[in-house]
């Protein structure tokens, strides 16, 4: 369709482009602007160049928060992409049982993250659990999951995989029931076996559908803080401090707004690099490949 | 049917009423206090409300001790600040420092010596206490303690420790069944109360940060030892006062014989037991010592001159005696009156309630807290995390807290 007028099309968008400004454009040139000053939000702000990105740097805290944050942040994709797909394919049929099994594995995503987190600390408390009573009951090895830092990012990890794979699951169920009929067909007209189908038609097919999924799976991911907050607080040993949890941590325990800022910062520099990586990964297609 | 624009108009009305605390609802008074206390504080409240309507006062939860900090600060940046609110002790110096509180020493019914108990007060609770202008009232005010389960130590002949060594030895002796002898949340009070007991202090004379030199070695290599090597101690999930529920909670489903934790939750422990709880005073190692923590009320700057009228009536109500050992008496907190513990002696309540004295017997160990700007992003920033990582990980006590020392010297 042809606009009546050269200007309309930006008149539509300028509504959207003026609320991205305003709440996510103008909030972090503020950041970059307070990443440069110590402050307190009591007293007046002082200039100290980039203090704030060494003192982060130098303390070894912004290495060790961005390997947790990117090592968290590969496993739930990673999990969550592989186990959506999995259930999308297995679950992609007609018939009452499997409608009840979508909704339950879905139901996971719609609770709040606070109910979750409190659910999952019950059932990985490291004296009274659930998990911890089966293992006992089977003469296995238990661990303190939530309190031992070799287990507590991982635990938090399985609880963050519980809750959106069935987000992935439903994402992956509209890009199956978008793959035309005919082609699955086709090849099984000549001679494909599932596999084989799955392979070289379904993967295909889904590769944008997975770009998405990946993306904003990462993006929940790096974006973890509630279940941090309820069950861990960060702890122990700083294992479970991802971004999120360690700008809050400056911003609103050490009152550090500077360094927060900087954190902010860099949080987003890396988030817009992986975001960047993982859709020329799964090869999201480019303006006239066709359908995304 | 209502139209889109009166319903709007009414949302927004309802909105701009909420937003506006200090109308009809009365002044805002922020508070942290969860669970028991938040209904004893509460009932407190509705009683000064009763009593003087012309200045009610609208109690506002605003979560734990450090959640009511954080929203506190970005409200006294927005000058959205409430009329009353309370702080934790260490925090106060921080505080005058950034010039954000009102002296409370003139205000009507505030001024003169209102009988504080010298420990709690704050010119006792600091060193140097008495030569700020007073900013903070006390209120809920605590040590900690240690409980113990009354059954366990029947049935293993066991006695509330004394020092140190006898709290290792009734840890191991108190361990098994799925149960462990001691726990303990790796928490900075805890930790001051045991550097004191070394016979440390955490400034020096100029006002540096020693972290109790060899005490705060031998105080980290304690907990280490009861951890790690002895494996007697249980560390508590979570941080913060998280940590601190949990260790109450292990304690009344009985997975721990004896734990420390504030004397605030005498009576919290006392009803939710199902065992005797037997409260006793912390060991000794060089010395008998503890730190005394909770909050003091505080009243944040540039309030309107109604508010500050309201908050400091309601501030002298709740510092009466009467009211003091209303929260006291209902809580585990040590009244902040000479007066109230006068009459507490004098009617015979502790010895009803015995657990109820053992905070206020180890006030006469109690250590002021050093009067230093930095005191709470030392006790947040630089020792809290380390000290978890150090008993987690069993790095060396000297190194971790040469270490520590040295971020305090690299943030001033």
């Amino acid at each position: 369709m042809k606009p009546r007028h050269p200007s309309h099309p930006y008149l539509f968008v300028a509504p959207t482009v003026a609320v991205l400004f305003l709440f996510f454009v103008y909030p972090l040139l503020i950041a970059l602007k307070n990443s440069f000053y110590s402050w307190d939000l009591l007293t007046p702000p002082r200039y100290v160049g980039l203090a704030n990105y060494t003192t982060i740097a130098e303390s070894g805290d912004l290495a060790a928060v961005a390997w947790r944050t990117l090592s968290f942040g590969a496993v739930v994709v990673v999990a969550s992409t592989g186990l959506g797909l999995a259930l999308a394919v297995a679950l992609n049929r007609r018939g009452r049982v499997y409608a009840f099994v979508r909704g339950a594995v879905f139901s996971a995503y719609v609770v709040s993250w606070v109910a979750v987190a409190l659910l999952w600390m019950w059932i990985l408390d490291g004296e009274a659990g659930l998990v911890t009573r089966i293992l006992r009951a089977a003469d296995l090895p238990t661990l303190n999951w939530l309190g031992d830092p070799r287990s507590a990012l991982w635990a938090i990890a399985l609880v963050t995989v519980w809750k959106i794979t069935g987000y992935a699951m439903v994402v992956y169920l509209a890009g199956l029931q978008a793959i035309p009929n005919a082609w699955l067909e086709a090849a099984a007209l000549d001679g494909a076996g599932p596999w084989a189908r799955f392979k070289e038609v379904i993967w295909p097919s889904l590769k944008p559908t997975t770009a998405f999924v990946a993306t904003t799976g990462l993006i929940m991911s790096f974006q973890a803080f509630d279940v941090i907050r309820v069950m861990t607080q960060g702890g122990p040993a700083r294992s479970t401090t991802l971004f999120v949890y360690a700008i809050y941590e400056d911003v609103f325990q050490n009152l550090r707004v500077g360094r927060a800022s900087a954190w902010v910062i860099v949080f987003f520099l890396i988030l817009m690099a992986t975001s960047a990586f993982t859709l020329r990964s799964f090869g999201a297609r480019r303006r006239g490949e066709g359908r995304a | 049917m209502i139209s889109r624009r009166a319903a709007l108009s009414a949302a927004g009305a309802g909105a701009l009423s909420l937003a506006g605390c200090g109308g009809e609802r009365g002044v805002p008074l922020w508070f942290s206090y969860g669970g028991k206390n938040r209904e004893v504080l509460l009932s407190l409240v509705a009683a000064f409300n009763r009593e003087d309507p012309a200045h009610a006062i609208h109690a506002v939860y605003q979560g734990d001790y450090f959640e009511l900090l954080a929203k506190l600060r970005t409200a006294l940046s927005a000058g959205k600040a409430p009329a009353v609110t309370h702080v934790v002790a260490e925090v106060l110096p921080y505080f005058v420092a950034a010039d954000v509180l009102a002296p409370l020493d003139e205000m009507p019914g505030l001024d003169g010596d209102l009988g504080f108990v010298p420990e709690l007060s704050q010119a006792g609770a600091f060193q140097g206490g008495d030569a700020q202008r007073m900013v903070g009232v006390p209120f809920n005010r605590s040590t900690p303690i240690a409980y113990c389960n009354g059954d366990l130590l029947n049935e293993l002949g066991l006695a509330p420790p004394k020092t140190w060594d006898e709290l290792a030895t009734f840890a191991k002796k108190a361990t098994g069944d799925g149960r462990f002898g001691f726990s303990c949340p790796i928490d900075w009070w805890f930790w001051v109360a045991l550097v004191t007991q070394a016979g440390g202090e955490l400034t020096d004379g100029d006002g540096h940060f020693t972290l109790g030199g060899e005490a705060g070695v031998e105080a980290l290599a304690f907990w280490q030892r009861l951890v790690r090597d002895e494996k007697t101690m249980r560390t508590p999930t979570g941080r913060d006062y998280n940590a601190w529920g949990i260790t109450n909670r292990e304690f009344l489903a009985g997975r721990a014989a004896m734990i420390w934790n504030s004397t605030a939750f005498v009576r919290y422990l006392e009803e939710n037991a199902k065992f005797p709880v037997v409260a006793a005073p912390l060991p000794q190692k060089a010395r008998a010592g503890v730190p005394t923590g909770g909050t003091l009320f505080v009243m944040p700057k540039g309030s309107p001159p109604a508010w500050r009228e309201a908050g400091a009536r309601f501030l002298a109500f709740m510092c009466r005696p009467e009211v003091s050992n209303e929260f006291a008496t209902k809580t585990g907190y040590i009244p902040v009156t000479r007066a109230g513990i006068r009459s507490l002696e004098d009617n015979g309540y502790y010895q009803k309630f015995p657990n109820d004295r053992v905070a206020v017997d180890q006030l006469a160990n109690a250590r002021p807290w050093p009067w230093h700007t930095e005191l709470f992003r030392v006790q947040r920033e630089a020792v809290q995390g380390r000290l978890e990582a150090a008993v987690l990980s069993g790095d060396d006590p000297r190194a971790v807290l040469a270490a520590t020392r040295k971020a305090i010297e690299a943030a001033r």
